[in-house]
């Protein structure tokens, strides 16, 4: 399996348009909307931190489900996964190495995201929180990483990619990923705060703001996990009993 | 006489296996045994069952009823102890990627991997070893399948029609390769729907027709059954028939009248198994056949001569 995670990860940084919207629009967009001074609302975070954090998200959430759902639906239709289902490699090996290989081009998305921001803007936090910070929007990827499998294995063809570019942009707005979500009328907001964007950017936010990340917000990420993991292995099984 | 040959396990062995889809039966009822070292095609028309039979046969898709065995085991657990390798139709690739790292991916997937390097060797890869899979010509591509299914040391090679799209010359390379393969001891299973192609590769032929082995023999065999030749001619003035009927190697006659004003004349159309000698028993009934016609029937219309033929044997 590890020769499939390592031949995906070398098609992954060789394909540069990926890397330039995973790795570098993230970043680029932090430049462009941190420029306000002062603090966001009711966070007590300047604006340079709130952005970092909401971009890291932002980049983590682009390296893990834009590449991979398309691609697993392609390779889906053209066969290729029949083809590696006539090798040793175990049925969930494909999976799994999509999902490790779009967990290392994320990694470097939020790294990115924190060396401009500490560079370029001066944030400045405590060692512990960088490295919290990084572990939790790293780890939290993971969710979204289910959730381009599962949209990989459920569109198909041409569906795919607007499939997941609503999905895409509907959880970064909607999860106030671009824009606070306390700028949203107050019925938007009762539905934002239910998504799993808006729970995986308040958990780099409790880090910034030294505080623990809150039950709810875990609660929210796990649920979402289960779901979009168990929906990714059913609509799996399904596809391998009908290939 | 005591033999002393143990009960060697088949290769592959399918014992009642059923496939449906809707209310198609795409296998129905099918046994079948293969043994080591044999080179066997499967022939039978687009839409006869084989790439089904394949897919079970690989674990690709579970039969409603039945039972499939390689080497003894289950399909996939054949495959897990590296005895298979196989070469889809039209098969997908990975994109953006060499053709020697799709290769070595294939290489370090198998349990007795060959060097990546030998595999594209004997797979005339060499040359563009380092050309991305999505720049392929078709033959190229399937070049790229030939040798992830011979990237390791399986007892059994299985290709499902996978001449599909080369030209004649990378035809018979391909055959040539396919040939040292079997020499080495290994079983070649491959699926096909040129008759020619069978007759000359294969030493076993499996014929399938709507999901059913209709025919297992050498290719000799199976070409003297599927090898039906229409003869088709006219002949004037009113005719006794039961001659007719009775011409060697015939399969089936029609007799159709086609009245003109110069008077009444028949055509005849017939079904033979060794044309030469129908039509030389035809001029030994005195009578003179115009517009005389003789011509090969099409695999598809071979088969349902032989399904006649076998239809009525049983009845």
């Amino acid at each position: 399996m590890n020769s499939l995670i390592k031949l995906e990860l070398t098609r992954a940084l060789r394909n540069r348009k990926f890397l330039f919207f995973s790795v570098i629009y993230p970043s680029v967009i932090f430049l462009l909307v941190s420029n306000q001074t002062g603090n966001v609302d009711g966070s007590g975070l300047s604006v340079a931190k709130y952005v970092m954090v909401s971009m890291a998200s932002f980049g983590a959430l682009t390296a893990v489900l834009m590449g991979n759902s398309e691609r697993i639906a392609k390779e889906r239709e053209g066969g290729w996964v029949r083809q590696l289902r006539l090798t040793t490699l175990p049925g969930r090996g494909y999976v799994l190495a999509k999902t490790a290989s779009a967990a290392v081009v994320s990694l470097p998305s939020i790294v990115v995201v924190f060396l401009v921001a500490a560079a370029v803007k001066d944030v400045r936090l405590d060692a512990w929180q960088w490295v919290a910070l990084t572990g939790a929007i790293w780890a939290g990827s993971f969710v979204f990483a289910a959730l381009g499998v599962a949209i990989g294995y459920l569109a198909s063809g041409d569906a795919v990619r607007p499939i997941t570019m609503i999905v895409y942009f509907g959880l970064s707005i909607l999860g106030g990923l671009w824009m606070p979500s306390s700028s949203f009328p107050s019925w938007l907001q009762d539905i934002a705060k239910w998504l799993p964007t808006h729970a995986y950017a308040a958990l780099g936010r409790a880090i910034e703001q030294s505080q623990a990340p809150h039950a709810q917000d875990i609660a929210i990420l796990v649920a979402f996990f289960l779901l979009f993991a168990g929906g990714a292995a059913w609509l799996y099984r399904k596809d391998t009993l009908k290939a | 006489m005591t033999t002393t040959a143990t009960a060697t396990t088949p290769v592959v062995g399918f014992d009642q296996v059923s496939k449906t889809y809707g209310s198609v039966r795409a296998v129905d009822g099918l046994s079948l045994a293969l043994h080591p070292g044999e080179t066997v095609a499967l022939l039978g028309p687009n839409g006869a069952g084989k790439s089904t039979t394949l897919d079970l046969l690989l674990g690709l898709r579970n039969a409603d009823s039945g039972t499939v065995r390689v080497f003894g085991t289950s399909p996939r657990e054949a495959i897990v102890n590296g005895r298979v390798g196989a070469m889809l139709q039209s098969g997908g690739l990975m994109d953006e990627v060499t053709v020697a790292e799709l290769v070595k991916l294939a290489c370090d997937l198998h349990p007795k991997p060959y060097k990546v390097a030998d595999v594209l060797a004997r797979a005339s890869l060499t040359q563009i070893a380092d050309r991305k899979v999505n720049k392929l010509s078709g033959g190229q591509a399937q070049r790229v399948r030939f040798a992830l299914a011979t990237a390791g040391d399986s007892d059994l090679i299985v290709l499902d029609e996978p001449t599909t799209g080369m030209d004649v010359s990378a035809r018979q390379a391909f055959w040539a390769t396919m040939r040292e393969q079997a020499d080495q001891g290994r079983t070649v299973l491959f699926a096909t729907h040129y008759l020619e192609e069978a007759d000359a590769i294969a030493d076993r032929v499996l014929v399938l027709h709507r999901g059913r082995l209709l025919a297992d023999g050498t290719a000799a065999e199976i070409k003297a059954k599927a090898g039906a030749r229409r003869v088709s001619f006219d002949l004037e003035g009113e005719i006794d028939e039961a001659p007719l009927r009775n011409l060697p190697f015939l399969t089936s006659i029609t007799v159709s009248k086609s009245g003109s004003a110069a008077g009444s004349s028949q055509t005849i159309r017939i079904q033979s198994t060794d044309a030469d000698a129908t039509v030389h028993a035809l001029y030994g009934l005195g009578v003179y056949p115009r517009n005389l016609e003789v011509a090969g029937l099409g695999l598809e219309q071979a088969f349902v001569a032989i399904t006649a033929a076998e239809e009525a044997r049983q009845s």
